[in-house]
């Protein structure tokens, strides 16, 4: 029944009872007092006011005017035209004498319309409601994308329910990585201790419930819930008591195919529409597929780091071992020699054959240590590299005498083919005379008796670098570079194993001859120490007629190019930031000081490896660093970029990453070099 | 005759390296730990000292630092001998003042090479 606010006369009341008393009606008596008050307190379908109420347009106002009444028809009683302003802002008139079949349908229609807009009103409410749910819920989905902690997961599904369901409490459980069960609380209000306790096991038993094999969850483990608790409105006087577990509840459990996270129940006192029951379940089901992600993300995390750890203790390991090796050679060694130079008596010729045999083989021993060692201090970053402006001309001839006596076993001519006047390099001559090395004994290793050896070397330019077969994808600058080449004709090296045969203990593993000794270390450090030097390694081979090993090293004019090992320094060190050196004087200070004094300086200065600024002697440095940092680095690098150019320096020195991703290094490389 | 003092505790090697020292007609006096080795040091007053890093009591370079900081003892010359690191203990013997460098294991052609040095 429509309800009618009366502002009329009474005897006009009386006189239109028998068609008013088929509405619930509330007679003024034309009391202006707190008239608008009442009106919202009955909150009527219809008002009938008579136009010749006194303050009559004022009063429609200001009912009109509140929200909650627009839709309120007002029907105006005149027995005049002359009153306009009040006409226009009715819903309807009557004119006075009132005709009872006109109020009658004038009445009916109107509570009609009234009922019509009331209905609007609450469609239009709702669908606003559920298209803030849908905006909440597409801002969460994103939120969740963006995010792999667990914690915050959560927190981003509490708060994205207590936009779109308005809950008074929630409540949710769940395993968190460490396998316990936490409890979390959400309330608008303080809840009782009961009725924290009451919803703790309600969740317990839903968890089990939905779970369907109780075993998963021991009871000691239910014993022992990790409660966190927020409450909204603390400081009211507010509680919520027992009476709460009978509010509107929604409940779900965050899952997804086999991995199940917990369960989630709201509580709230008005009760939820079908809407939100759609809402809940969306956001529930949005949660779990991230969850998921994070779940594996922490135990591919947890299982990185026991790798990184068990590397680390390997390279230690090595280091360890390899030292211990050592000590008990030396007196073996010595004792041989004593023995062969006779100094403690005279041996059968059968002897002395045997004992230099044993000799070799301890000299062979000592070789392969030292590979071992070297391998772990590169992998480490610790290799010391003492580097100048050097000729390799008689590092390369004083190989041709090392090897002589060798070659000479097997036949074997080893041959120099040197260009005069090479330029020089700027590289530790101990390190380049040990690429060498290594290189000619591996040809010696793989060449037939009376076979040839060469080794050649001339000046290139970058162009002529055979970047198609280079070993591991480098930048190389412009500019000139000296090219040696170890030819053999030997049995050569079948394509698909040329790849190989950088890797440490190559000959272990492939189908390598592995009738030639040692273990395959040798080419895998000769490849790091050229990566050291900022050269370049490839091999051109023919299987059964020979290889040709080719390393170009760059010619650099040692005033332009600075080579600091950083690597020590620079290890644990995750800042990325940039140091000017103005003047060589400086330089060389900092060149000389040692690796500890060097982090001291990269903390307050923050300084990494370092290029010349100069495009065409463009060289870099990089050393050993994690990849965190190296993330760092890409990201902020064009703040950095920007930074040096303003800052016009000389070096730059930054923490890149390991020599292992030479493609991230030449990605570093294009931007610095595009801000050159 | 020239008097060298060889302090290492891995005694195979003092043994060996002391047996191929005389035959080449130097002197040879060992001890097998730090703390003699030192004493020995100062009352002998040997030419040169072959010194090892790791040693139980007092180390290789704590020894070369107490001799080598002595206006007594100062111009003895000290070769190191390690088997670690060669990176590290270079720069920390230089240091520490040491006059030559090996590492285990050596040659003992290397080891004449750089006695004949001072003594010769």
């Amino acid at each position: 029944m429509a309800k009618v606010f009366l502002l009329i006369d009474n005897n006009q009341i009386e006189a239109l009872t028998d068609v008013l008393s088929n509405y619930q009606t509330y007679n003024s008596q034309k009391d202006v007092h707190d008239l608008v008050f009442r009106v919202n307190e009955y909150n009527p379908d219809i008002i009938l006011i008579d136009n010749s109420f006194s303050n009559c347009e004022i009063l429609i106002r200001q009912i009109k005017s509140a929200a909650n009444n627009q839709n309120i028809q007002i029907i105006l009683l005149i027995s005049d035209n002359n009153n306009t302003s009040c006409i226009n802002l009715a819903d309807g008139i009557i004119e006075t004498p009132v005709k009872k079949n006109i109020l009658a349908t004038t009445l009916s229609s109107h509570s009609k319309i009234k009922k019509s807009l009331d209905r609007l009103s609450e469609n239009n409410k709702e669908l606003s409601r559920s298209l803030y749910q849908l905006n909440v819920l597409y801002n969460t989905s994103s939120r969740f994308a963006g995010t792999l902690n667990t914690k915050q997961l959560y927190d981003i599904m509490i708060e994205a329910m207590e936009k779109t369901l308005s809950f008074d409490i929630s409540s949710l459980l769940v395993i968190n990585p460490d396998n316990n069960l936490v409890f979390s609380l959400n309330t608008l209000y303080t809840p009782s201790e009961n009725l924290v306790d009451a919803l703790k096991i309600r969740s317990v038993l839903n968890y089990r419930t939905v779970l369907e094999t109780p075993s998963l969850i021991p009871k000691e483990k239910t014993d022992n819930i990790t409660l966190i608790q927020k409450i909204k409105q603390e400081r009211t006087s507010k509680v919520y008591g027992l009476e709460a577990i009978s509010f509107d509840s929604l409940f779900a459990p965050i899952k997804v195919g086999d991995s199940f996270f917990g369960v989630v129940e709201l509580f709230r006192q008005i009760p939820y529409s079908p809407e939100d029951v759609t809402c809940f379940q969306a956001i529930t089901h949005q949660v779990a597929l991230p969850l998921r992600s994070a779940k594996l993300y922490e135990e591919i995390s947890i299982t990185n780091k026991k790798l990184e750890k068990l590397e680390k203790l390997k390279s230690e390991f090595v280091s360890i071992v390899s030292h211990e090796l050592r000590t008990p050679l030396t007196p073996i060694n010595n004792s041989l020699e004593i023995v062969l130079s006779e100094q403690a008596g005279a041996i059968s010729p059968d002897a002395k054959n045997f004992i230099s045999m044993a000799k070799r083989n301890i000299q062979r021993l000592s070789g392969i240590i030292e590979d071992l060692l070297d391998l772990s201090r590169i992998q480490a970053g610790k290799l010391d590299f003492q580097y100048s402006s050097i000729d390799i001309t008689p590092s390369l001839e004083l190989l041709q005498k090392t090897f002589l006596q060798v070659a000479a076993q097997k036949e074997i001519k080893i041959v120099l083919d040197i260009k005069e006047n090479l330029p020089q390099v700027y590289a530790d001559i101990r390190r380049i005379e040990q690429i060498f090395s290594n290189l000619v004994s591996n040809s010696l290793k793989f060449t037939q008796n009376q076979g040839s050896i060469v080794v050649s070397a001339k000046v290139i330019d970058e162009s002529e670098i055979n970047y198609e077969n280079l070993v591991m994808p480098i930048i190389a600058p412009k500019g000139k570079y000296i090219q040696v080449s170890v030819s053999d004709n030997g049995i050569g090296i079948k394509k698909e194993d040329i790849p190989k045969i950088f890797d440490k203990f190559s000959q272990i593993e492939s189908s390598l001859n592995r009738n030639k000794g040692g273990v395959g270390l040798g080419l895998t450090i000769t490849k790091q120490l050229i990566d050291s030097h900022l050269g370049a390694i490839w091999v051109d081979s023919i299987e059964k007629e020979g290889s040709v090993f080719n390393v170009v090293l760059p010619v650099v004019d040692r005033e332009k190019i600075f080579i600091m090992d950083l690597s020590h320094a620079l290890i644990n060190n995750d800042n990325v930031g940039v140091v000017k050196i103005k003047s060589k004087k400086e330089l060389n200070l900092v060149e000389h000081l040692k690796t500890n004094k060097l982090i001291n300086i990269n903390h307050s200065k923050q300084e990494f490896d370092y290029i010349s600024n100069d495009y065409s002697n463009y060289f870099a440095f990089i050393p050993k660093i994690s990849y965190d940092s190296f993330n760092a680095l890409i990201s902020g690098i064009n703040d950095y970029c920007h930074k040096i150019k303003q800052d016009e320096c000389d070096i730059i020195l930054s923490n890149a990453h390991s020599a292992k991703n030479g493609v991230d290094v030449f990605n570093i490389m294009k931007i610095l070099n595009s801000h050159f | 005759m020239k008097k060298i003092l060889i302090v290492d505790d891995e005694k195979d090697i003092v043994e060996t390296l002391s047996f191929m020292l005389k035959a080449k007609g130097f002197d040879c006096i060992c001890a097998y730990d730090g703390e003699s080795g030192l004493s020995l040091a100062k009352n002998e007053e040997p030419d040169l000292v072959i010194l090892d890093v790791m040693m139980p009591k007092i180390n290789g370079y704590k020894i070369c630092r107490l001799l080598k900081f002595d206006n007594k003892y100062k111009n003895i010359p000290i070769i190191m001998v390690t088997a670690r690191s060669q990176d590290v203990d270079k720069e920390i013997g230089e240091e520490t003042g040491a006059d030559e460098y090996i590492t285990k294991p050596f040659e003992f052609s290397l080891v004449l090479e750089k006695i004949n040095k001072y003594l010769a």
